[in-house]
């Protein structure tokens, strides 16, 4: 049978299937569905220190095998996710990760001490990468120099892994990667949602209130593909993929290009048992193409 | 809340863009209550990517039943489906209609927004006195009349936009004397955002109990992705897919 563990050096994995932030709301949604213990990791709905309404409505549209979302990081604030993390730690074994978020660098660095505290946290994941809290899309990860101070900052504060989320809204992700890196990150996680655009021809009028939205889904796996390939060309830290998986296959393609683990997303929404099928789907693919490792085949993309 | 698969037992096309459908869904019916709803996986493809909510109409094991206007790419796909068909179906979600035991209840429904009151009717009608606002804008948009016969009503009021079935006008102007001249103690209402907020407006300090049934565009149906929201008189949001779909009528903010 094939082995589907994942080490991420500081960390072991029974298998690379994470849940994406944002997209499996803070991990109860999914009780009713399936045992959360089968999943490599969760990772909870991005926080802020206070709580946020989020944007007005219309938060979510659909596109050609895709979705725009513009939810603006509605959230609950940082001391009622502790309370949510404490209870779902009772439920499941499954390493939790915080997805912290800051509207400035202060913001992120205590956020991140907060949940670093906690021991039901297993690690935190930075979102340099939102394109839905500033209008116009803006955020620390479209620049190099920020994301190297920010980082930094953020690791002095910490005991827990940081993986830093990067965005694919950028001149150049690789250059991004290596400054998160270099400033300490433990692992990178890439692509956070593309940057889009909704028009309301009848209205003339952006359909989202923060006029640009994110793109995700099975729409941009072939960009986060590129991404994520040119990204574990130059890295020496673990790194987490995603954008459009929804299949098992579309997990291989991922550790063939250099993965690490991954983070399945929008399929969450309309198949809430998406990752115990992609999971099953691993394993059969892996003994068909007679893979026993998934080391075998991570990075072995041969051009 | 099961992800179940349905399988089509009946599918009936009631003119113009209506249609029926009647699916053994065991799981899903043994549980669902008036209010509640599901998320339909139109097509296994990517194309449309999201389920669609759809209310039910009337549930009894091991059948539920859906009824929907086509309105553009998901519901025309629907429409497309033929007994002995699967159907994805995501259910029963969100909260229910109060049952109110021993209160005279007004239902008012415009349009598709019959359905979760069809099965409140269906479900409460022979413990409780109730009555039943409906309309549309033409005698076409009021296919289910037949079907709400067989119901068990002490009063049906039907109004449509140009006259061909029932009273001319829009339902919310026979509202008020029904009201009055009925003793209603509660209404449940389910319709167009524009017909809620007149009835919400109408209703206003009478010192009735109102609920109504909202529609929002939908991510998941279950509460994770925190799209479906609207804006509650407080100024805060609420979820509709699982604080609602159905909230005391002054707790949202109407826009009139
Ligand atoms: C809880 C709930 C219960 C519902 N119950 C029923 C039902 O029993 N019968 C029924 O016919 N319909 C019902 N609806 C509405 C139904 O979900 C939409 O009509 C359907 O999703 C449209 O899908 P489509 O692919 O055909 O249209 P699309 O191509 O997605 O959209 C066509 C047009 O309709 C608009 N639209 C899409 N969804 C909605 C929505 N939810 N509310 C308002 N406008 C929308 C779009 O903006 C667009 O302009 C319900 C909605 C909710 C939220
Ligand atoms: C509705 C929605 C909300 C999201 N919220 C967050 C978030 O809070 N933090 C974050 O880092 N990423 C967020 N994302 C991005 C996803 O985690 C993921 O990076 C992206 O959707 C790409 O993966 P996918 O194509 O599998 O969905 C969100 C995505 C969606 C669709
Ligand atoms: S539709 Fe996803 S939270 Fe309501």
């Amino acid at each position: 049978m094939a082995d589907l563990t994942v080490d991420l050096g500081f960390r072991t994995l029974k298998n690379p299937v994470i849940t994406a932030s944002g997209t499996f709301g803070y991990g109860e949604e999914f009780l009713p569905f399936f045992d959360l213990d089968i999943l490599g990791a969760i990772i909870m709905k991005g926080i802020f220190r206070e709580p946020r309404p989020g944007n007005p409505p219309p938060r979510l549209v659909e596109t050609p095998a895709g979705v725009l979302n513009s939810i603006g990081l509605a959230g609950p604030g940082s001391e009622k996710l502790q309370e949510i993390i404490r209870r779902l730690h009772t439920r499941t074994n499954t390493p939790i990760i915080v997805n912290v978020c800051g509207e400035d660098d202060r913001e992120f660095a205590e956020v991140a001490a907060v949940f670093s505290a906690m021991d039901e946290v297993a690690m935190l994941e930075l979102n340099i990468s939102c394109p839905n809290i500033k209008k116009g899309g803006a955020c620390p990860a479209q620049d190099a120099d920020h994301t190297a101070r920010l980082v930094r900052q953020v690791k002095k504060v910490v005991g827990k892994p940081l993986i830093v989320k990067l965005s694919p809204n950028t001149a150049d992700i690789v250059e991004v990667a290596q400054a998160a890196q270099d400033a300490g990150a433990d692992a990178l996680s890439l692509v956070n949602t593309f940057l889009g655009l909704a028009v309301d021809l009848e209205k003339r009028k952006p359909v989202f209130a923060n006029v640009y939205a994110g793109l995700s889904g099975p729409a941009v796996k072939p960009l986060a593909l590129r991404l994520v390939r040119e990204v574990c060309r130059r890295s020496y830290v673990p790194v987490i993929g995603m954008g459009g998986i929804s299949s098992g296959r579309d997990v291989l393609d991922y550790i063939l290009v250099g993965a690490a683990a991954v983070q399945i997303g929008t399929v969450n929404f309309y198949e809430p048992g998406a990752a115990v099928r992609i999971i099953g789907e691993i394993e059969t693919e892996m003994d068909k193409l007679q893979i026993k490792n998934l080391s075998e085949i991570r990075g072995k993309l041969q051009t | 809340m099961q992800d179940e698969r349905g399988l089509i037992e009946e599918a009936h096309s009631l003119g113009g863009d209506y249609f029926l459908l009647k699916i053994a869904a065991p799981r899903i019916a043994a549980t669902a209550k008036p209010g509640n709803f599901v998320m339909v996986r139109v097509s296994p493809s990517r194309d449309p990517l999201l389920r669609r909510p759809l209310g039910l109409l009337e549930s009894r094991p091991p059948y539920i039943w859906l009824y929907y206007q086509v309105l553009g790419h998901g519901t025309k796909l629907l429409s497309g489906l033929r007994p002995g068909d699967g159907l994805d179906i995501l259910g029963p979600l969100g909260n229910t209609f109060p049952e109110l035991p021993g209160k005279r209840v007004l239902l008012v429904a415009g349009g598709r927004g019959i359905v979760p009151l069809f099965h409140y009717a269906r479900a409460y009608g022979e413990h409780r006195p109730l009555l039943l606002l409906y309309g549309g804008r033409r005698r076409a948009d009021l296919p289910l009349l037949e079907r709400i016969k067989t119901l068990c009503l002490q009063g049906l009021f039907i109004f449509s936009e140009d006259g061909s079935l029932g009273q001319m006008g829009l339902l919310t102007d026979g509202l008020e004397k029904i009201v009055r001249e009925e003793r209603v103690d509660a209404t449940m209402s389910c319709g167009p955002e524009a017909m809620l907020a007149r009835v919400a407006l109408l209703l206003k300090s009478r010192g009735l109990e109102n609920r109504a049934s909202l529609e929002a565009l939908m991510g998941c149906g279950f509460g994770a992705c925190h799209s479906c929201v609207v804006l509650a008189a407080d100024g805060s949001y609420r979820k509709v897919c699982d604080e609602g779909p159905v909230f005391p009528l002054e707790e949202i903010q109407w826009r009139t």
